[in-house]
């Protein structure tokens, strides 16, 4: 019982960073049906920046915003600049070259500046853990799967009741038609590319203190992230959300009943199967386009 | 007519044939020019342990050209970067074995990169000097045949029974556990390991693995604390070892860890008081009363790279090891009698060599395994206090049962 509550807390703190970076790759490809490659960069500069700006002298509370800002104007830029002028024709491929190599550049410059070495960011949430049922985890873990959570119903509640939101769902839903009503399609879809990076800076940010802060911390948890959010259907925030901290829980078991060398070997095996299953992903509904 | 051109064009053809003989002869025959090269990693996660490295080179290297450098000549360093990659290294050897023609190559941190130079080193013949990789293969060779590759570091299966015996003194029932990065360093620590445990007659009462990146070691630590284990023996670098602490206070379990020298300063830096105890095999401390020549060694970095001091020394042993290993060269050189790899290697087996790190008498011996210059008696155990690794008589952790 012990170890499995502890298979749960610790699957529940990895899933929760997992379902804000997935949740971002969703936002982004309902309104560009293209992906920010470089979102695992954007999750690293979270806290990367965080740390640097915080031992530069200014206070946590003044640098961690300021890190959210900068990732989004970074994701924002992207864009515009990476994205939107490679993916303008049906079925274009050019964004995927630009964003991984723009992804390559931005940890190597990490890399130069900030330096290769993990750095620790203080947390009062990540001093002590906290016990329960036997299991133990920093109440800093608890905060990414609440905090997913919470992004997701807001994002939804944001889409439902906003201007703004409405016209995320138009352009998602029609750019075309979207555009014809009035809507600044490319001014949506760079607007949500910037809220895509908040949620994946903000996991960034949350997760530093556990795990410290280090200029390639974003690399395997873009990737699976990207997965994720592809086997869960990746139009559908909530279904993204849920399986990310499922796979997150199931990743920490394999662990925990076979082996570290296991876990991604049946971690990857896993989502390939569900994709067989679910061509269009577990929650995703079939893309149908009148011709 | 044809009577005289035959001899001539016989002449002719032997000379072309001698020529192309000694155009393909063995690059070791030929002389080589006053520089060393290197093969580190200067970019990527680990690029802070080339930096290490090269700060003792640099710094003894500049003793040597000041003093009037070695046979005359000034002796230049020549580093490449392999970004931890093996392909990358041998790719540099080639560059510096047969482009920079430089008379021996410099090892890095990492030892698959070692053991992917094995055949190229053996190709060019290339003397190689390893500073800090300490997987045992690196020098003993499963072909029991090693012509150029010598060692200024620890040796894995040297270190393991160290390690071991160091565990065993503080695990009241013996009960000890192996956790090891699934590297070819981790993996190819295991039989060393076992090994040791079985000349202690005893068994490894766990074994546990993580990859690199890993963070969250919780899964393996609970079936180590099922298992009962008293001890660690930890082979894996700082910032695995961070995930390793931080998932023993998740799970309010804190066995005594003895760790292999993956782990440096670093460790102090990002776990802070976590890391209070850990004890770690190494060959020097730049911390505390150092000798005189140790000393200005230190000054010298400090000087010529800006450092703060000890704290930024963060392989503290592979920085001294690397300084001892460019006297070791010289020394060999001036015994040779000039820059050729042949007469270095040879030289290498006869040259005396007081370290900063040992006393090296002789530094090398025609056995494979004294490929090796720093024996097993030169091996000390040092131990985090309060952030900082010290040796472990300058701690409350000297005494095993504490």
């Amino acid at each position: 019982m012990g170890n499995n509550m502890q298979f749960l807390l610790s699957g529940l703190s990895i899933g929760g960073v997992y379902a804000l970076v997935a949740l971002g790759f969703s936002m982004m490809w309902s309104v560009a049906r293209a992906a920010n490659f470089t979102h695992g960069d954007i999750f690293m500069l979270g806290g990367v920046l965080t740390v640097a700006m915080f031992a530069a002298g200014l206070p946590l509370w003044a640098a961690a915003p300021l890190a959210l800002v900068i990732a989004m104007v970074a994701a924002a830029a992207i864009e515009r600049f990476l994205v939107r002028p490679f993916n303008k024709e049906a079925n274009a491929i050019g964004w995927m070259l630009t964003t991984i190599a723009i992804g390559v550049m931005i940890e190597s410059f990490a890399t130069a500046t900030y330096g290769p070495l993990p750095r620790p960011l203080p947390s009062p949430l990540a001093a002590e853990p906290i016990f329960v049922a036997g299991a133990g985890v920093f109440p800093q873990e608890l905060l990414l799967p609440a905090v997913a959570v919470l992004a997701m119903l807001a994002l939804y509640v944001f889409q439902r009741y906003t201007r703004t939101g409405q016209a995320i769902r138009a352009v998602a839903t029609n750019r075309v038609a979207a555009g014809l009503m009035g809507i600044d399609a490319d001014r949506i879809t760079m607007f949500v590319f910037a809220a895509a990076g908040g949620l994946g800076a903000l996991a960034g940010l949350l997760i530093a203190p556990v795990i410290q802060a280090t200029t390639t911390m974003g690399l395997l948890i873009g990737l699976k992230s990207f997965m994720i959010a592809i086997i869960s259907g990746i139009t559908n925030p909530a279904g993204v959300v849920a399986v990310a901290i499922a796979f997150g829980v199931a990743e920490r078991f394999i662990e925990g009943y076979l082996s570290t060398s296991a876990r991604d070997a049946f971690g990857f095996t896993l989502m390939i199967l569900v994709l067989l299953a679910f061509p269009q992903g577990i929650f995703g509904r079939k893309e149908v386009s009148k011709v | 007519m044809i009577q005289t051109l035959r001899p001539r064009g016989l002449g002719a053809l032997m000379l072309g044939a001698a020529l192309a003989t000694a155009a393909t002869a063995p690059a070791q025959a030929q002389s080589a020019e006053p520089c060393i090269g290197a093969s580190w990693e200067l970019t990527g996660a680990l690029a802070h342990t080339g930096l290490q490295i090269r700060y003792a080179v640099e710094v003894a290297l500049d003793e040597i050209n000041e003093a009037g450098g070695i046979l005359g000549q000034q002796v230049t360093l020549r580093a490449y970067d392999d970004q931890g990659e093996p392909a990358r290294a041998v790719d540099n050897a080639f560059r510096i074995g047969e482009q920079d023609n430089c008379v021996i190559m410099i090892g890095g941190f990492r030892t698959p990169n070692a053991i992917a130079l094995r055949e190229p080193l053996d190709e060019m013949g290339l003397p190689w000097m390893g500073v800090i990789s300490a997987g045992t293969r690196v020098i003993e060779h499963e072909t029991g045949e090693n012509n150029w590759m010598f060692r200024v570091s620890m040796k894995d299966r040297w270190v393991a029974p160290f390690l071991v015996e160091h565990a065993m003194a503080r695990a009241p029932e013996g009960r000890i556990g192996l956790l090891y990065e699934a590297t070819g360093w981790g993996q190819g620590a295991v039989p060393d390991v076992e090994a040791a445990m079985a000349e202690q007659g005893m068994e490894l009462v766990a074994s546990e693995t993580f990859n690199i990146g890993d963070t969250d070691m919780t899964a393996q630590l609970s079936r180590m604390r099922d298992a009962g284990v008293e001890a660690i023996v930890f082979y894996g670098v700082d910032r695995e070892a961070d995930g390793v602490l931080r998932s023993m206070q998740r799970i309010g379990f804190r066995p005594e860890i003895v760790s292999a020298w993956g782990i440096g300063g670093q460790l102090g830096n990002t776990a802070g008081a976590l890391a209070d105890g850990v004890l770690v095999a190494g060959t020097f401390s730049w911390w505390g009363e150092l000798e005189p020549r140790a000393q200005a060694v230190l000054d010298a970095m400090v000087e010529r790279f800006g450092l703060a001091g000890p704290q930024d020394l963060l392989l503290p042993s592979g920085t001294a090891n690397a300084y001892d290993a460019i006297h070791i060269i010289a020394a060999a050189l001036e015994i040779a009698g000039e820059f050729d790899r042949e007469k270095l290697r040879e030289a290498l087996f006869e040259v005396s060599h007081e370290g900063i790190v040992a006393n090296f008498d002789p530094a090398f011996e025609r056995t494979m395994e004294r490929h090796d210059a720093i024996t097993p008696d030169a091996y000390r155990l040092l131990a985090f206090h309060e952030g900082i690794l010290l040796p472990i008589e300058q701690t409350p952790f000297g005494d095993a049962s504490n």
